[in-house]
């Protein structure tokens, strides 16, 4: 059977991000080719083979844009530019081509709500109450406007105004002081943003994950966030680009409940795609319950959307774990499962690896990465997390989650070749996690190795499109630490049986509307007994998955 | 082929599925279909509210409803409206309704229980009493809490009744078992307890399963084995326990309570014989002081019976009682209903010498028994008439004073029994 | 004359002497017979006696409210009784086949009987023993169901009940050993039968409220006692 491999952005395919599985990963951690300790493009280039070789379709770039770094390259300072650490447009440019030559798309990232205070934008709007783009923040004489909007930051701002002593007056910014918000009131800024949509796409960037949509945004009197004025401005930035590049993908970044998040969609003239953030927490939270219904809940929960549209679901990314959409009862349960440790607790999450996460259980990392592999939506693989590594809570902020990628066992984890202490984070190098233990180098040569299994899994999910384009049907056994459920796609069938408890369980599935199909697991392709009319037992071991084509004769 | 056996293959199924516990509510029902719904609805919210993170599970052990009391349980919605967004669970909500063998009575679907704890090794145990109204989540959660946090592995309930209710209880069981076991249990036959996975191992290992004793006195024995074989136990307070609508005839109920206690102390004899005093038991959580109506009774009415059957079962009572005894008996008997005292050290040597005969042999054990209740009457109605108007405390003390003369009379008790 | 006299005597005593020759063989067997008799008897009885002990038929005995009957009949206690019954029978037996040795015919046809009759005497003899359990057993069942169930004389009821079946067992007992059958039989009818007659009389025309109270007491549509009015537990 042919794969449905992607195909260059040359070849148009618009719903190319329904079948990719994409790797997430930040330049400046990737791989230093000029031994300053940043990583940068010429350095990513040169590790976009193991990356083909890995089997992922589509990388996603945190931000690359010169910036004052005060928010990890969140607070950006030109749009038209690339950060002088990770070397020049040029670079990107080569970057870029050497991607789409393997067959990799990329999608960068785009800060669309907010600029650094740095831009020069802002410095000129700052300058005097007269300057012409004055209008492309949101000012304030006064900072009781919008009150009652909650503040993201909790632990750092105390309210959304801050006061400008340039200009006296007061600015609004959702998120850090040092990050002011634009005013998507003024038609200005929205062509702008275009302008700067269109400068990438023309380069070659197949999308972009664009952050923090819902505070687009600011009426008086309403939360400001997913106002349908944000919504009309997304329309807007949708159209252009459908009319200028019609394979290209919109991804958004909102941290929200699935009910909320589906007006992202909008009728699919919105985003095509948007992640789905309770469905990574209850997976976490149905493994350590060993039980399946938080995490059934929560996708029969979710609501259809649009038939070109695609749910982005992922185990861990560069932010905290967030436990913002639970319930207290949850919230408690999962600080005291998964967050001892007080310094992993940050905001209203956990800033916490994959592998730690999971107390290093290899059964536990793959029936994870298992499940992401096989749920309803796109995967997306966090950079490391294909080997395992591990965190830093003692750094700042999310940094303990953004340390260098772990090539090898060597100088600097073959990372940069300069001086360790010139990192720009320093290595992960405790003898469970760090970079002599877990590493690409060693997990190359081990056939085992979780790197190994890693290629395994993307290569059997991406044999069948039913697993990313096909619908979901849980079944729902007696046996509740079974998660089982059924992927259908036309004639195609998956059907996927989890064992969620750490010891061994036997199920009994009522299959009899299978009836006559022939199972045959997808990793050995060994052949299981015929399915009849009385409920088809499975025994797992501990953490154990199958997955069963089913085939018909 | 498989004999009847206490684990049918249904429930075998449902214990495959639900797997490993930490909390066990057992509900033995027969015919509870006007009371089982609450009960259900009490243990889920108990479950929901101060259990969520553990792994729990309800078993409903029937004896062959024809009220469609088995279907109310498997349908009974675990979600309360107002509870829904307080607390809901974080796991599987577990509920199975499953039908006992053998006759139906309370032995053998705690048998069922039981087993189905022990298999499922399930930390703490409680079983309700489907036949009463009025069991909170709180009561269901007082059950639990003490052998889940404390390693305690019993908790009998104290109920906040008033002094002058039940007096088979307070003028027979509980000063006989506590003078006897040694330890000052208030309610020594009570139906809802709470264990630990160990008890209940212990408890299944006992022949008592397929006796009389474990057929009627299941309630009476799992205190007194808790008691006897060494057992960390705890009294815990519930709500007001309402006066159990009791659908046995008193000449029943009585045969059953009485004999059950004499079985037990027969054996329990190598345990109590050598025991002195009566320590106080530890009390957990005291019951929620409400103010409870004393009850309406006329004690009169019990005494006045009490001279006519003395007389009439003289013959009888001749081979049980000492000739002393029985002439202070026959003295008691030759007052008026209206005046009739039977005082404590009086009844305490009956009682004795009654549970001597029994162990004795000299006549059928039945016939022993029912020779008691008239006894019993004289003295709950002399008792009640004394103290129908006395404060509450007044009552307790006097209670209290009954209590201790047990204690006082059983060094000639112990005596008398070797000699049997 | 002298001679036939002489003859006579000599034959006499010939015959005498055969005979004596005859029986004396038979005397010793008998006399043996017995003396081993007695001695197997006494063997047995002293057998009867421990395995009595064993069993415990004297606590048996008290409970079936047998040892008051033997008390007051002035008999020995059970086991001693059931040891003494078997010693007699056993020896009896013996005795009775020693003399069937001796020869007597007319004997014999006593011995025919008496070895018919035997096991007869023994069933009445169970009959009778059971008889007096079942009665006790019934008497104090009634009375203590009659007291608790507060049905008015329970005492007479009760001896009632007893008397009844004793006179049954008796009555069957005397037929097993078949002593003065038709004449036992006709007055235990006629006794029995005008027995039933009177209580009835009595029991419908003078008892009638009595009667409908104990059919209350069984079919009960309140407590039909104090007792059931206030809950013990």
């Amino acid at each position: 059977m042919s794969s449905p491999l992607p195909k260059p952005a040359s070849d148009p395919q618009p719903l190319w991000f329904k079948d990719a599985v994409t790797y997430q990963l930040h330049v400046k951690t990737f791989a230093d080719s000029n031994g300053d300790g940043i990583g940068d493009f010429k350095g990513l280039s040169s590790k976009l083979d193991y990356l083909a070789d890995l089997g992922v379709t589509c990388l996603w770039l945190l931000p690359m844009y010169p910036s004052p770094f005060r928010d990890d390259g969140y607070d950006i300072a030109d749009y038209y530019s690339i950060h002088p650490s990770y070397g020049t447009l040029d670079d990107f440019r080569e970057f870029l081509d050497a991607a789409h030559a393997r067959r990799l798309r990329v999608v960068t990232e785009l800060m669309l709500n907010h600029t650094s205070d740095q831009h020069a934008w802002f410095k000129e709007a700052r300058s005097s109450r007269d300057n012409p783009r004055r209008d492309w923040y949101v000012w304030s004489d006064t900072d009781d406007r919008y009150r009652n909007v909650r503040i993201i930051f909790v632990d750092i701002e105390r309210s959304n105004w801050a006061w400008d002593p340039e200009s006296k007056a007061y600015y609004w910014h959702r998120f850090f002081s040092h990050q002011p918000d634009l005013n998507y009131d003024n038609p200005a800024v929205r062509e702008e943003m275009w302008n700067v949509m269109h400068f990438w796409l023309g380069l070659g960037v197949d999308g972009f994950q664009v952050d923090a949509v819902p505070y687009l945004i600011e009426r008086e009197n309403t939360s400001c966030e997913g106002l349908p004025e944000t919504h009309a401005v997304i329309k807007f930035l949708r159209s252009q680009l459908d009319a200028h590049f019609p394979d290209r993908m919109l991804l958004a970044e909102a941290n929200q409940p699935p009910e909320l998040v589906r007006s992202y969609f909008g009728e699919g003239d919105e985003f095509h795609m948007a992640f789905h953030f309770p469905l990574m927490t209850r997976m976490f939270m149905a493994v350590r319950l060993e039980d399946r219904k938080p995490l059934v809940e929560v996708i029969e929960r979710t609501p259809e959307i649009p038939e070109s549209c695609q749910w982005g679901i992922f185990l861990r990314n560069h932010d905290e774990l967030t436990l913002e959409m639970v319930t207290d009862v949850e919230r408690a349960y999962m600080i005291d499962e998964y967050a001892r440790d007080p310094a992993s607790r940050i905001y209203l999450g956990i800033r916490r690896r994959l592998a730690p996460l999971l107390d290093g259980d290899r059964r536990r990392i793959e029936l994870m990465n298992a499940m992401l592999m096989s749920m309803p939506g796109s995967p997306i693989i966090y950079y490391g997390d294909e080997i395992g590594m591990g965190d830093n809570i003692y750094l700042g902020d999310r940094n303990g989650v953004r340390t260098p990628m772990q090539w090898n066992g060597g100088w600097n984890a073959g990372f940069s070749t300069t001086d360790p202490e010139r990192l720009a984070q320093p290595l992960i190098s405790n003898p469970l996690f760090g970079y002599q233990a877990v590493n690409v180098e060693s997990q190359k040569r081990a056939d085992h190795s979780l790197l190994n299994w890693m290629r395994k899994l993307i290569a059997v999910r991406q044999s069948s499109l039913v697993f990313s384009r096909g619908q979901t049907t849980f079944l729902k056994p007696a046996n509740h630490r079974v998660l089982a459920y059924l992927r259908t796609l036309g004639k195609e069938q998956v059907l996927c049986v989890c064992n969620l408890s750490s010891s061994a369980q036997a199920v009994e599935l009522d299959l009899e509307s299978l009836a006559g199909a022939l199972p045959i697991e997808m990793f050995g392709r060994s052949l299981f007994p015929r399915i009849g009319e009385l409920p088809y037992m499975l025994t797992l071991g501990p953490y154990a998955f199958f997955w069963f084509k089913l085939r018909r004769f | 082929m498989a004999q009847d056996s206490v684990l049918s293959d249904e429930l075998l199924h449902h214990l495959m599925a639900v797997g490993h516990v930490d909390v066990l509510v057992g509900v033995p029902t027969l015919n509870n279909a006007g009371t089982i719904r609450p009960v259900v609805k009490a243990v889920h919210q108990a479950f929901a509210r101060y259990f969520p993170r553990d792994r729990s599970v309800l078993i409903n052990s029937d004896g062959g409803s024809d009220d469609g009391t088995p279907s109310l349980v498997r349908n009974a919605s675990a979600d309360d409206t107002e509870t829904v967004t307080v607390s809901h669970s974080l796991r599987t909500v577990h509920r199975i309704s499953t039908p006992y063998h053998g006759v139906p009575g309370k032995g053998n679907a705690l048998r069922q229980i039981m087993t189905a704890a022990e298999l499922i090794q399930a930390r703490a145990v409680a079983v309700l009493n489907a036949d009463v109204t009025g069991i909170t989540p709180e009561g269901v959660a007082a059950l639990i809490r003490p052998v889940r946090d404390q390693q305690f592995d019993y908790v009998a309930p104290v109920y906040q009744r008033h002094p002058l209710e039940g007096p088979l209880v307070t003028q027979l069981v509980r000063p006989l078992m506590r003078a006897a076991y040694g330890w000052q249990v208030r309610d020594p036959v009570a139906p809802e307890f709470g264990c630990s996975h160990r008890f209940v191992s212990h408890c299944l290992e006992q022949d008592v399963w397929d006796t009389e004793l474990g057929r009627v006195g299941i309630d009476l024995w799992v205190t007194a084995e808790a008691l006897a074989k060494g057992f960390r136990c705890c009294q815990t307070g519930l709500n007001p326990h309402p006066a159990t609508p009791t659908r046995t005839p008193f000449g029943e109920l009585f045969a059953q309570v009485v004999d059950s206690a004499f079985a037990c102390l027969e054996r329990h004899a190598p345990y109590w014989l050598g025991r002195n005093g009566a320590e106080p038991m530890p009390l957990v959580s005291p019951p929620p002081t409400v103010a409870v109506e004393p009850p309406v009774v006329n004690g009169t009415r019990l005494t006045e019976a009490f001279a006519l059957d003395v007389e009439n079962l003289r013959s009888v009572l001749q081979d049980i009682l000492s000739a002393e005894t029985l002439a202070n008996l026959e003295a008691l008997a030759e007052k008026q209903p209206a005046r009739l005292r039977y005082p404590d050290p009086l009844w305490a040597s009956t009682v004795y010498q009654f549970l001597l005969a029994y162990r004795g042999g000299v006549m059928r054990r039945e016939h022993i028994v029912q020779a008691l209740a008239p006894l019993y009457l004289g003295r709950t109605g002399s008792f009640l008439r004394q103290y129908a108007t006395s404060p509450e405390p007044v009552v307790d003390e006097a209670l209290e004073n009954l209590c201790r003369e047990f204690e006082r009379s059983k060094p000639d008790l112990v005596r008398r029994w070797n000699r049997v | 004359m002298a001679q036939m006299i002489a003859n006579a005597i000599r034959q006499a005593g010939t015959n005498f002497v055969d005979s004596l020759s005859v029986f004396l063989p038979r005397m010793v067997t008998t006399l043996a017979i017995i003396i081993v008799g007695w001695l197997i008897a006494m063997l047995l009885r002293t057998m009867v006696r421990a395995v009595a002990g064993w069993l415990r038929i004297n606590v048996a005995a008290e409970r079936f409210g047998v040892a008051p009957l033997l008390k007051t009949a002035d008999l020995a206690p059970a086991d001693v009784l059931l040891g003494a019954i078997v010693f007699w029978l056993v020896w009896l037996g013996f005795l009775l086949s020693g003399i069937d040795v001796l020869g007597f015919t007319s004997l014999q046809g006593l011995l025919a009987s008496f070895w018919a009759f035997v096991p007869r005497l023994l069933l009445a003899v169970v009959i009778l023993i059971i008889g007096f359990v079942v009665a006790n057993f019934a008497w104090r069942a009634t009375l203590l169901a009659a007291v608790n169930g507060h049905v008015p004389s329970p005492r007479l009821l009760s001896g009632a009940v007893r008397w009844l079946i004793l006179i049954l067992t008796g009555a069957m007992a005397l037929e097993q050993i078949a002593v003065a059958r038709t004449v036992v039989l006709t007055a235990f009818a006629i006794a029995f039968g005008a027995l039933s007659l009177a209580v009835a009389i009595a029991f419908g025309i003078g008892g009638g409220g009595i009667a409908k109270r104990i059919l209350e007491h069984q079919f009960p549509e309140q407590p039909r006692s104090s007792a059931d009015e206030i809950s013990h537990l």
